[in-house]
């Protein structure tokens, strides 16, 4: 980890990513890669082969005690005490309203220990409330430890992640988490994505990054950059903090209700508010359009009227045009259309995801 | 090569000079900076434009752009072909990736670049 001279963070890969040709862009804090050369061509690697993505900028807490468990399930949304150990499980981040401060990943690594990842935009919300709320837990930030993660995604990954180890018969189950063997030693990682593929999310050490990275250049995986990565996640329909979620959208605006596995009943920091709640008269939903890509604040109309705004838009590779997603009124029914900088262009709502999920497969 | 026989805008715009018709396009930084092409959307023949205004835009998978006049004038001509040849654009920009051509009065091209202060533009850019 180091930084430059404008005060960005950089990854372990930094030189790595300038080696390939990455185009690096300040996101959150970092510099990272959008793209190698083609944000089309590495999405469509993802979707026919395999592509890695550093994304050692996202956060990645640890938390370790006794009573762990209980207190993270009262400080996120998702039930935490009957996480199993070796799993990782999708929640979010709640504030009293029951607003989404971030969504994350938790992963039990023992009864008494959980690393969590959270988006890099947020690592210091989220260490503020996280280390207030977990009171008496010992808490840890290993984001600028030198390690990272690297996103292994798309359907040929589990041939990848065999050809690296000494195991090639391994299978790891949805949201399992595991260890190899490698030549750098054991390696430790999670089947999770953000792509909707078949994938796993590695989590090298400072001594295994760079070597695995290379490795994995060896194997003909795809080096692909963020600019992908957010078409990926679109076209399988996974919010983005920012985007489709934030502090004014509840778990259940955004369909999230599997992110509060257990809200009816269970004690914890946004659950009085959620109970509260009557029926979403809003819903996020996808259109597709031609040529032109819907851009994040773009106005949606239906019959002239407008209904909603753009909360991401991109250009999908499997299915050759533009995708977006809005939230609008459920009784919402008509003729939609997108302004476009003052030109309205006809859209057409169809059912997300827009790619199906392949991530069970 | 960037050419050394127009000007340039620092919004990335280039302007060719023949008598009073200007001939108007993007450079190669503009292009790279854009990545892949996705539309471009050009004015009518007839329209008038001052020096600044948005004449159109040009979007890529990243990012949509305005495009500047670098001049006062009326279009004369459209590359309408370019845009359904959008790889035209990306692969030519100075040549058949241009854009319009504009009937000016006078030859004013002021606060323009010329190519040694536009490279000098660009290098601090890149």
């Amino acid at each position: 980890m180091s930084t430059t001279t404008s005060q960005l963070l950089s990854t372990s890969l930094h030189q790595q990513h300038v080696d390939l040709g990455g185009k690096m862009v300040p996101f959150a804090g970092w510099s990272m890669p959008v793209d190698y050369g083609s944000i089309l061509n590495e999405a469509k690697a993802v979707r026919e082969g395999s592509g890695v993505f550093d994304v050692s900028h996202m956060a990645r807490f640890v938390f370790r005690g006794d009573d762990v468990a209980t207190k993270l399930d009262y400080a996120l949304g998702g039930c935490i005490t009957d996480q199993p150990i070796g799993m990782a499980r999708y929640t979010m981040l709640l504030q009293d309203d029951a607003g989404i401060l971030d969504d994350l990943l938790t992963y039990r690594l023992a009864d008494d220990e959980f690393m969590l990842v959270v988006n890099a935009s947020n690592r210091d919300r989220d260490w503020d409330l996280l280390t207030e709320r977990l009171d008496g837990i010992e808490c840890s930030d290993l984001t600028e430890d030198g390690g990272g993660i690297l996103a292994l995604q798309g359907p040929e990954s589990l041939n990848v992640l065999r050809k690296l180890s000494s195991d090639d018969n391994f299978a790891p189950a949805f949201l399992g988490l595991g260890e190899i063997e490698t030549d750098f030693g054991t390696l430790f990682f999670a089947r999770t994505g953000y792509t909707g593929e078949h994938g796993y999310e590695l989590f090298p050490s400072a001594e295994q990054i760079v070597p695995l990275w290379m490795a994995l250049m060896n194997l003909d995986v795809t080096p692909v950059g963020l600019g992908s990565r957010d078409i990926l996640r679109l076209e399988a329909a996974l919010p983005l903090y920012g985007h489709e979620i934030h502090e004014s959208i509840t778990p259940f605006d955004a369909s999230l209700r599997f992110g509060v596995r257990g809200w009816k009943t269970r004690d914890f920091i946004g659950g009085d508010a959620l109970r509260a709640l009557p029926e979403p008269d809003k819903h996020l939903i996808g259109f597709t359009c031609e040529k032109r890509i819907p851009r994040e604040g773009y106005n949606v109309l239906c019959d002239g009227e407008i209904v909603g705004t753009i909360c991401s838009g991109a250009m999908s590779v499997v299915l050759g045009k533009p995708i977006a997603t809005a939230y609008v009124p459920k009784n919402v029914d008509g003729e939609f259309s997108i302004d476009f900088r003052g030109k309205p262009h006809a859209a057409t709502c169809v059912d997300l995801p827009f790619v199906p999920h392949r991530s069970r497969d | 090569m960037r050419p050394n026989d127009r000007s340039y805008l620092d919004s990335h715009e280039w302007a060719k000079i023949d008598g009073n018709i200007v001939t108007v396009g993007i450079s190669d930084f503009a292009v790279e900076q854009l990545g892949e092409l996705v539309y471009l959307d050009l004015p009518e023949t007839g329209a008038t434009f001052i020096a600044g205004e948005a004449f159109g835009e040009v979007e890529s998978v990243k990012a949509v752009s305005d495009l500047n006049c670098p001049v006062v004038g009326e279009v004369i001509e459209v590359n309408s072909d370019l845009c359904d040849n959008l790889e035209d654009l990306q692969n030519n920009p100075f040549e058949g990736g241009w854009l319009m051509k504009v009937k000016i009065e006078g030859d004013n091209l002021e606060g323009m670049l010329d190519l040694a202060a536009y490279e000098e533009l660009v290098s601090s850019q890149s």
